[in-house]
């Protein structure tokens, strides 16, 4: 057999399975879904996945919007953009009775205020944004609030997200107002709250912040759970500390954009990721916690009792988790954000 | 003054193919992050090997690179032909485009060709990827070429007009081996443009056609894994053997 | 029939895929904004006022000063570079020529990421500089206006000397044969003939690397820590973020403004040269 016919009967197979099953178009952010899966699933169902990418939830939206919810099957929006996506029309309602796995799924988890009985997403990864401090510096003994990073000391030392919702969210909470805010008198005050840790700031983290703590350019700052609990495990100096004003919460959703084209796989697709195997394989390659409790229970048992990956109950109703607030206190708060982040 | 000069380009050199040996470096390295060194490792070569996603961005990269730097050198050096040799309306229009694209910041050109996609309404993909990449690739191309056709004498083809040569035949049998050079040169620089392009193309893909900035990207959330390096490390292997094929191809030639 | 093919590929090509967009752009910069769309009418002049904004003034005039310092740095390394590429042979500087590319095939991005790892306060030079035991603490390169314009300079150096390499390519040795016949000195020669003669590659290397610089939003986020921003991360934020398309879209036009008045600048001293010095000169 020459290369030649045996490319091409390659590609005849190629065709004839990727004609079987269709394909189902995923967006969502490199790796983050574990090495393989996207391969057992294709091998299972003869669909095939195309996996686009996105650097942040701003340019998956803006995407989706100008192209009208056309050309995406699956997306993974963070909580406030899901009530965001919903009130614009531009998602596509759940089929449940495709969706053999929803049981599987943690109740506290679903049916909150930005998506009211999961019409239109289901949760995938959720995490928190709290502290991260690399006790070779900075005994993580003095840093239990928000308000420590106000510490006149840490001068040009912290790490911030680059998140506007996110470092807000410090400001709120230290000032005891509610994450999802939309009174403009408090934003206000948040922002000159903010105003006065900007000394303090040495990075806007756009990429993983996980790195500079590793690296050793910070020692403290805001960071994700899935980030601390890697970089808690290649180095066990790094710790993650829940402020004892409460973390930030959010959750990774999987919805249907209302233009996709291939309806009945993205189903098949979502119903496949909700698996507690896979659910289980997910948490384990890529650090967050997964609402998926059979999928939970089939972890080993340091991974289950990981407080940085899966938090103490009073931990979380500490918290708050995110959701939409409207064009107008957004159109503030980048505002703010702009000039926050500009150092005026 | 001679040695000074030397030693300041030894210097610079250095310093560009610093950042690109730390990357090969890491990609041997046992560790995940490249911060320390834990040991000579080619597991990242190996997961690099299996990441098909990666691999097939990587792929789309060259595709694309390829395409654009191939149709850009073909359209470019007819514009430059066109400039230089035929009189018509808007040429200074044209000339003036050219200019605004070379010129353009990445992130302007990226955004009024992703408004224009979307006003003529091309799917934000392979087509959108392919036409912005050609069209900021063109002008180098044009100026490349340009620049030669401008030192060769006129009264050449002219010569070969009176002696009733037609169009296609000047510009197949004289033009282009005259300017062979420059169109190489144009080609190899549409190329480095398009495999280097970050932003536009961040502004411009779509799904199902992705292509290595993008990939990289959005690793965001889980950080740059390593194997970008190994292939950082490999394609750079890679064109070092390219350029040492050229250096004895040209040494063969020189002698011959 | 070539002949009018090829003038309306070319004018079709530019047309439709550079002119019409620039002109969608100019025109979205005059709307209102609107949450949905490019933007929607009434006509206004909004955005340009927003520009007066002092916020918006000083990241102009932030990004300007990084970009004129990107550009002075470039001049400094790169001229004398140039000087010496274009006087080796031609099979060692097309070798070096090809040489200063290469390392643009492995995506400038990836490049970036490895700055970070050699300013890193664990980083190379810190490490280096610590060994040495120059220094005892490191110091705060990266996130620091310092790594934007390290990361600046080091991806748009070569842009700058391409052009600058052939216009020492064009230089005539006679000239400087010619100048040292009539007795001049050294550096006569240089600031008589040498300097005037490469002024379009300087300019034209100056143009193609001034303005680029101020849109790689990527360098400003990665290296200067998201924070000193350039123009580029302004405009970024607003069509992603923001979403305030008009003014996205004004600040873009006031970019290619400047990029107008340069090049014209560009233009009138070309011209000048081309009186002075009877070459017909263009490297652009």
């Amino acid at each position: 057999m020459t290369i030649r016919t045996l490319s091409a009967s390659l590609l005849f197979l190629f065709s004839l399975s990727a004609f079987a099953g269709g394909k189902v178009v995923v967006y969502n952010w490199a790796e983050y879904i574990p090495d393989g899966v996207l391969d057992d699933f294709t091998k299972e169902t003869g669909i095939q996945v195309e996996y686009s990418t996105y650097e942040n939830n701003e340019v998956m939206y803006a995407k989706l919007q100008l192209q009208k919810g056309k050309g995406y099957d699956v997306v993974v929006p963070s909580t406030y953009l899901v009530s965001k996506m919903r009130n614009e029309g531009l998602l596509h309602p759940l089929d449940k009775t495709k969706l053999t796995n929803l049981k599987h799924l943690d109740p506290d988890l679903l049916d909150k205020p930005y998506d009211p009985g999961n019409q239109f997403s289901l949760p995938y990864l959720w995490g928190s944004t709290a502290i991260g401090v690399n006790s070779e510096a900075v005994d993580p003994k003095t840093i239990t609030a928000w308000q420590d990073l106000w510490d006149p000391k840490w001068q040009g030392k912290l790490l911030l997200t680059d998140d506007v919702r996110e470092v807000f969210h410090m400001a709120y909470k230290v000032l005891g107002f509610s994450t999802n805010t939309t009174d403009p008198e408090q934003i206000r005050q948040a922002y000159e709250k903010l105003q006065t840790l900007m000394p303090n700031v040495l990075v806007f983290n756009a990429d993983a912040p996980r790195e500079p703590f590793l690296a050793g350019d910070v020692n403290l700052g805001m960071i994700w759970s899935g980030e601390a609990a890697m970089a808690n495990a290649e180095n066990p100096a790094i710790h993650y500390v829940y402020p004892s004003e409460g973390a930030g919460f959010w959750i990774d959703s999987l919805v249907i954009p209302a233009g996709a084209e291939n309806v009945a796989n993205a189903h098949a697709f979502i119903d496949y990721m909700l698996r507690p195997e896979v659910a289980a394989k997910t948490v384990e390659a890529i650090g967050y916690a997964s609402p998926n409790l059979a999928g939970k229970a089939l972890l080993d048992e340091a991974t289950r009792t990981n407080p940085i990956i899966f938090p103490a109950e009073d931990v979380i109703r500490n918290g708050e988790f995110q959701q939409d607030i409207g064009p107008a206190a957004v159109e503030l708060l980048n505002g703010y954000w702009e000039k926050l982040k500009t150092g005026r | 003054m001679k040695i000074f000069n030397r030693s300041l380009v030894v210097l610079l050199f250095l310093i560009l193919y610093l950042p690109i040996g730390v990357l090969v470096v890491n990609s041997f390295n046992a560790s995940r992050y490249g911060h320390s060194w834990k040991g000579f490792s080619l597991q990242w070569y190996e997961k690099l090997w299996h990441n098909e996603a990666l691999m097939q961005a990587f792929f789309n990269s060259l595709t694309i690179a390829t395409l654009a730097a191939t149709i850009a050198t073909i359209l470019g050096t007819l514009m430059a032909l066109a400039i230089y040799r035929y009189r018509f309306r808007f040429k200074a229009m044209a000339t003036g485009m050219l200019f605004v694209v070379m010129m353009s910041p990445d992130i302007v050109l990226a955004i009024t060709f992703l408004v224009i996609f979307l006003a003529v309404g091309i799917t934000l993909g392979f087509w959108s990827l392919l036409i912005a990449h050609i069209t900021f690739c063109l002008p180098f191309v044009v100026i490349t070429v340009y620049a030669q056709l401008k030192d060769f004498d006129p009264n050449l083809l002219e010569a070969a007009q009176d002696l009733g040569a037609s169009e296609s035949r000047i510009l197949l049998r004289i033009i282009l081996p005259l300017v062979l050079q420059a169109v190489v040169a144009g080609w190899l620089l549409s190329f480095t443009l398009s495999l280097d392009d970050v932003i536009i193309s961040s502004f411009v893909t779509g799904p199902g056609y992705e292509i290595l900035p993008i990939r990289i990207f959005s690793m965001v959330k889980v950080g740059v894994s390593p194997e970008v390096n190994a292939l950082a490390a490999l394609l750079l292997a890679l064109s070092l053997l390219l350029v040492t094929i050229a250096t004895l191809l040209t040494r063969n030639k020189a002698k011959s | 029939m070539l002949r009018p093919a090829i003038i309306i590929l070319t004018l079709g090509w530019l047309g439709l895929f550079v002119l019409a967009p620039h002109l969608l752009v100019v025109l979205t910069s005059l709307m209102t904004p609107h949450p949905q769309h490019l933007g929607t009418y009434p006509f206004t002049l909004d955005a340009y006022v927003q520009l007066l904004d002092p916020l918006y003034a000083s990241v102009l005039l932030d990004s300007l000063g990084l970009a004129a310092l990107t550009t002075l740095i470039c001049l400094l390394l790169g001229y004398p570079f140039a000087y010496t590429i274009a006087g080796l042979s031609t099979r060692w500087r097309a070798l070096l020529l090809f040489l200063l590319i290469v390392p643009f095939w492995t995506n400038s991005l990836i490049r970036t990421y490895a700055i970070k790892l050699i300013l890193g306060n664990k980083g190379l030079i810190n490490g280096s500089l610590m060994n040495l035991g120059l220094i005892d603490q490191p110091l705060q390169l990266l996130y620091t206006p310092f790594a934007v314009v390290f990361g600046l300079v080091y991806i748009l150096f070569p842009f700058f000397v391409l052009p600058l390499v052939s216009s020492f390519d064009k230089l005539d040795p006679g000239l400087l044969e010619a100048a040292n016949d009539l007795g001049a000195s050294r550096w006569q020669r240089f600031r008589h003939v040498v300097l005037p003669l490469t002024m379009p590659g300087v300019i034209a290397g100056s143009l193609i690397v001034f303005l680029p610089a101020m849109g790689m939003f990527y360098v400003a986020d990665l290296l200067g820590g998201a924070k000193n921003l350039l123009l580029g991360n302004v405009i970024k934020n607003q069509f992603l973020l923001v979403r305030d398309w008009p003014f996205g879209a004004a600040l873009s036009v006031t970019l290619i403004l400047l990029m107008a008045g340069l090049l014209l600048l560009y233009a009138w001293s070309n011209r000048r040269i081309h009186r002075r010095g009877g070459l017909d000169d263009e490297n652009l």
